[in-house]
């Protein structure tokens, strides 16, 4: 990991062919940042349930970072990945920066956002 | 890593003189440290609250207070990742309305917010002098012990009913013991171990293990493991798995997230699944796709099963199954050519009536291709360095304790239900009859063989058990049953509907950041819980509360000396080294190291590891794979798997599903919570808010339905209401309703037991095992619905939502 104190250049990729839409994004930004219930800085977003052609299914799930999200700059400047990053239970959410990211996104379904 | 033919031993050795060779290498890895101002305690988080893993996390404490918990990065089994439930524990943990002292309420009191604190000595005396008069004047299996399930209770809570001296100790009142237990007997009788999906997770590198290859295909079946993560198998180990190959094949009636993306998903009719299994082995036999090498040397029966399953005929299935023809002949060769599958199964397979022979047909399958013991196969886990008690009732911890009560474990009630009887639990569903007539009925012993007598059940011991709102069925027969005995004890961290309705004492249990312990549940590895802070109040850890309550019960009933011995510890610590007797840790020299891996290796069957007598083989009579289960046949039971109709379905039950035209399935996990647990965290109810029946948008549309309204769910056994969730996700001929409701912000005073019985789904359901004494049918129901006409009562205030 490396370590900076601010989030210029750095990004998250999600790889959303993977996300379960298990919400642990989501409640360990609100628990890191002490937001209330219902207050995240990332958003998760679903596509379907939704049958494209017979048997094939869109059932998707993508997180979205919000304007709350400050990019765990403080965990950062600590050597630690962002707490969504970290705790994703599929481990699709990767930090890093943007060129590196980039080059990782090697299929469909992979967003990359720029923190 | 060592030449596994050198170190291999399964589970690890026990009693070594030196140190163990673990696969894990713990030298630098500490398990405190000061980041900041907090002190980091590194551990495992093993309950409680309820959850079947025991994910490694970093308890960050300040000032002798618990201010966050993280994932452990190096952790192998999780890997630095949680689930939102430990993510938010702390709002479980610092609960203004956990359980803070032991309670006790005068019997005539049962059912009224009317609880008064009182001391742990007086809390033991009250219980003691209790059970002393109930096993003077009718013996001690007049006292029923049970557990529930999540809580780090399977190997404690048999040592509680054995220095009790009651040979009645189960899962309480789950009908037909049908969580895993069922499951469990039959790979014990078939295959002779318990075996699981390799998902790497014996070796402490994980997927870089050289030796691992991920499972061609995994067989999803029945269970949803991203958000159920059932039985010691974290579920996204599955999404690991697909990122590196595998394929899933999924079985359910509901599209879930897997489902979605697997290469074929087979939306069954609830409670069919052993149809569709038996058809797999009929194409992969008839198409001579099965693994014959296998077959020949490592299988008894196979002459017969093959004939037994001519009948089952993809056509034929199709019908039964509701599924398409060519998808089960397709869905069959791909797990017959898969380079290693494995089954994914989830506590559906219990939940039908007979589905003791579901898992059989599943396994049969898996026999059938030889997915056993091979990379990205089945895999026998045995417990770790030969410590049994973290995970499953330890005879030799039993045997071991100096208890001078006879248990009688004649006297268990098994009912008529021999194979039942090996599991050594009592049938529930008989214990409840016992409970209702004042007079268990016996009928066979622990051997299976035939005893006579009857006795009444006095005094029920529920720890880790809201058995109102979650494992019971027939919660309205429960309640009038549990509120008949002379005494009632429950254990747990909240007042739950079970402990208002129906204890004379509560006793409060201590949560995983506050108590040492071992991890195991289904153990790949030995770990500990490093205790973080002291627990709230005078909470108490629930191994705490057993080994006290033990040294209470005996001083007063046989004095000081006799009870040193039954019940010889003073600190958990003691206790826990007491439990790592035969292995090379203690508990001092685990919690330094937070997790020790034996070293494992694959294909024991063929080493001659699986065997007390060292010969090559798998632990059963005939040391092979048995398709014909020479156990079973001793039961009196078929030997051969089978499909049947569930009692109740629109096949079996034509009038009845006039009446009740929908299949009812239950108990799906939502997001957040463990069972009944978890409704209290904001956080985690914020993705769940109500009770919810998922319904088609057709079917919901027939009955002028629509999203978030009551629905009234009724059928001959009873009723329930939930809020509509209508979604293209389920079959149109079935409904899939929550389990596990209450609701923790009703006043406990308003005489409604927090709801339960409002909204317990459990109210349509029998307590009616199979015919093995096995199994329920908690998924394959009918029911009818329509929309709720009253609302006011059921629920916080519609303000809210
Ligand atoms: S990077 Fe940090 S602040 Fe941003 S969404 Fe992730 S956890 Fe929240
Ligand atoms: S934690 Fe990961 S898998 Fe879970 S919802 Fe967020 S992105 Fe998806
Ligand atoms: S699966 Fe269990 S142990 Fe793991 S993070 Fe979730 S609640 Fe905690």
């Amino acid at each position: 990991m490396e370590h900076t104190n601010d989030s210029k250049g750095f990004g998250l990729l999600i790889d959303y062919r993977y996300c379960s839409g298990c919400h642990s994004c989501e409640v360990a930004c609100q628990v890191e940042h002490g937001y209330q219930p219902g207050v995240f800085g990332i958003t998760l977003m679903q596509l379907g349930p939704e049958e494209i052609k017979p048997g094939k299914w869109q059932y998707d799930f993508l997180p979205v970072p919000n304007d709350r999200c400050d990019a765990c700059v403080e965990r950062s400047a600590a050597g630690k990945l962002p707490s969504c990053a970290q705790h994703c239970q599929a481990g699709c959410i990767s930090y890093g920066r943007i060129e590196e990211l980039s080059s990782m996104m090697a299929h469909r379904k992979m967003v990359l956002f720029r923190l | 890593m060592l030449e596994e033919e050198t170190s291999c031993q399964v589970g690890g050795s026990p009693a070594a003189e030196d140190k163990p060779l673990t696969a894990d290498a713990p030298q630098g890895r500490l398990w405190t440290w000061q980041e900041g101002d907090c002190t980091v305690i590194r551990s495992n988080a093993r309950t409680g609250p309820g959850c079947h893993d025991n994910c490694g996390v970093l308890l960050y404490v300040k000032d002798g207070k618990l201010k966050k918990i993280e994932g452990d990065p190096e952790n192998p089994y999780n890997q630095g990742r949680l689930c939102l439930r430990c993510l938010a524990a702390k709002e479980m943990i610092e609960h203004p309305s956990r359980l803070l002292y032991p309670l006790k309420r005068s019997r005539d009191k049962r059912g009224q917010d009317c609880f008064e604190r009182t001391s742990w000595e007086e809390a033991f005396s009250i219980i003691t002098r209790e059970f002393t008069r109930i096993i003077d004047a009718y013996g001690a299996q007049a006292i029923n012990v049970t557990q529930g399930t999540g809580r780090d209770i399977n190997g404690y809570g048999p040592l509680l009913a054995r220095l009790i001296g009651t040979p009645n100790y189960g899962m309480g009142f789950l009908s037909g013991q049908g969580c895993y237990a069922p499951r469990l007997m039959m790979m014990f009788f078939k295959v002779g171990d318990a075996f699981v999906c390799d998902y790497s997770q014996f070796s402490p590198e994980r997927y870089d293990d050289p030796r691992w290859q991920p499972p061609g295909v995994i067989m999803v079946w029945g269970n949803n493991p991203v958000v159920a993560n059932s039985d010691g198998t974290l579920g996204h180990w599955v999404v690991e798995c697909m990122k590196r190959g595998s394929e899933i094949i999924c079985i359910d009636p509901k599209l879930t997230w897997l489902a979605g993306r697997a290469k074929h998903w087979l939306q069954v009719r609830p409670g069919t699944d052993a149809a569709l299994a038996l058809a797999f082995c009929n194409v992969i036999i008839n198409e001579q796709l099965y693994d014959a090498d296998f077959v020949s040397r490592w299988t008894y029966g196979f002459e017969q099963f093959a004939e037994s399953v001519q009948g089952y005929t993809p056509d034929r299935v199709a019908t039964i199954c509701d599924v398409g023809e060519q998808s089960i002949i397709e869905a069959a060769r791909a797990i017959a050519r898969a380079k290693g599958a494995c089954l994914q199964w989830g506590v559906a397979v219990d939940h039908t009536s007979e589905g003791f022979y579901t898992g059989m047909t599943m396994f049969d399958l898996l026999a059938l291709t030889g997915n056993f013991e091979k990379p990205g196969t089945m895999v026998a886990a045995r417990p770790c360095f030969g410590v049994e008690e973290t995970w499953l009732a330890s005879q030799k911890a039993i045997d071991a304790l100096e208890v001078p009560a006879n248990p009688g474990l004649e006297k268990r009630l098994s009912g008529p239900y021999p194979a039942l009887a090996a599991l050594g639990m009592p049938s529930n569903d008989e214990m409840l009859k016992a409970l209702e007539t004042g007079k268990a009925d016996l009928t066979v012993d622990e051997a299976g063989q035939p005893v006579s007598g009857s006795y009444p059940v006095k005094a029920v011991w529920l720890q880790t058990n809201n058995t109102l709102a979650c494992m019971g069925a027939q919660p309205q027969r429960l309640l009038p049953a549990l509120q008949g005995t002379d005494l009632n004890v429950v254990v747990d961290l909240f007042m739950t509907p079970t402990a208002m309705a129906v204890a004379d004492i509560v006793l409060p249990a201590a949560c995983f950041s506050e108590r040492p312990g071992l991890t195991g549940h289904h153990p790949y590895y030995l770990g500990a819980i490093a205790q973080a802070t002291n627990p709230p109040g005078e909470c108490k850890s629930d191994q705490r509360i057993i080994f006290e309550f033990a040294r209470h019960f005996w001083t007063a009933r046989e004095g000081e000396a006799v009870a040193r011995l039954a019940s010889p510890w003073e600190t958990e610590e003691e206790f826990y080294d007491w439990i790592l007797r035969d292995a090379p840790f203690t508990y001092a020299e685990l919690k330094e190291r937070t997790w020790a891996y034996p070293e494992f290796c694959y294909n024991k069957h063929e080493k001659g590891l699986l065997r007390p007598d060292g010969k090559p083989g798998f632990n059963t009579q005939t040391g092979r794979y048995e398709f014909h289960c020479l156990a079973l046949e001793g039961f009196g039971l078929a030997p051969l798997s089978g499909y049947s109709e569930p009692p109740e379905s629109p096949v079996s039950s034509p009038e009845l599903a006039e009446k009740y035209p929908l299949v009812l399935t239950t108990g799906a996990r939502r997001w957040g919570y463990f069972h009944s647990e978890h409704r209290q965290s904001p956080t985690l109810r914020q993705f769940a808010p109500w009770p919810e029946v998922m319904i088609h948008p057709q079917t919901a549309k027939e009955h002028g339905i629509g999203e978030g309204d009551w629905v009234l769910l009724e059928n001959d056994f009873g009723s329930c209401r939930m809020r509509a969730h209508l979604s293209v996700r389920i079959r149109r001929d079935t409904v899939s309703a929550d389990h596990g409701w209450w609701f923790p912000e009703r006043d406990p005073g308003d005489g409604t037991l927090f709801g339960v019985l409002e909204v317990n789904v459990n109210q349509l359901l029998p307590m009616r095992p199979g015919r093995s004494g096995y199994c329920n049918s908690y998924k394959s129901q009918l029911c009818r619905i329509s929309k709720a006409a009253d609302t006011a009562s059921a629920g916080p205030s519609d303000s809210e939502d």
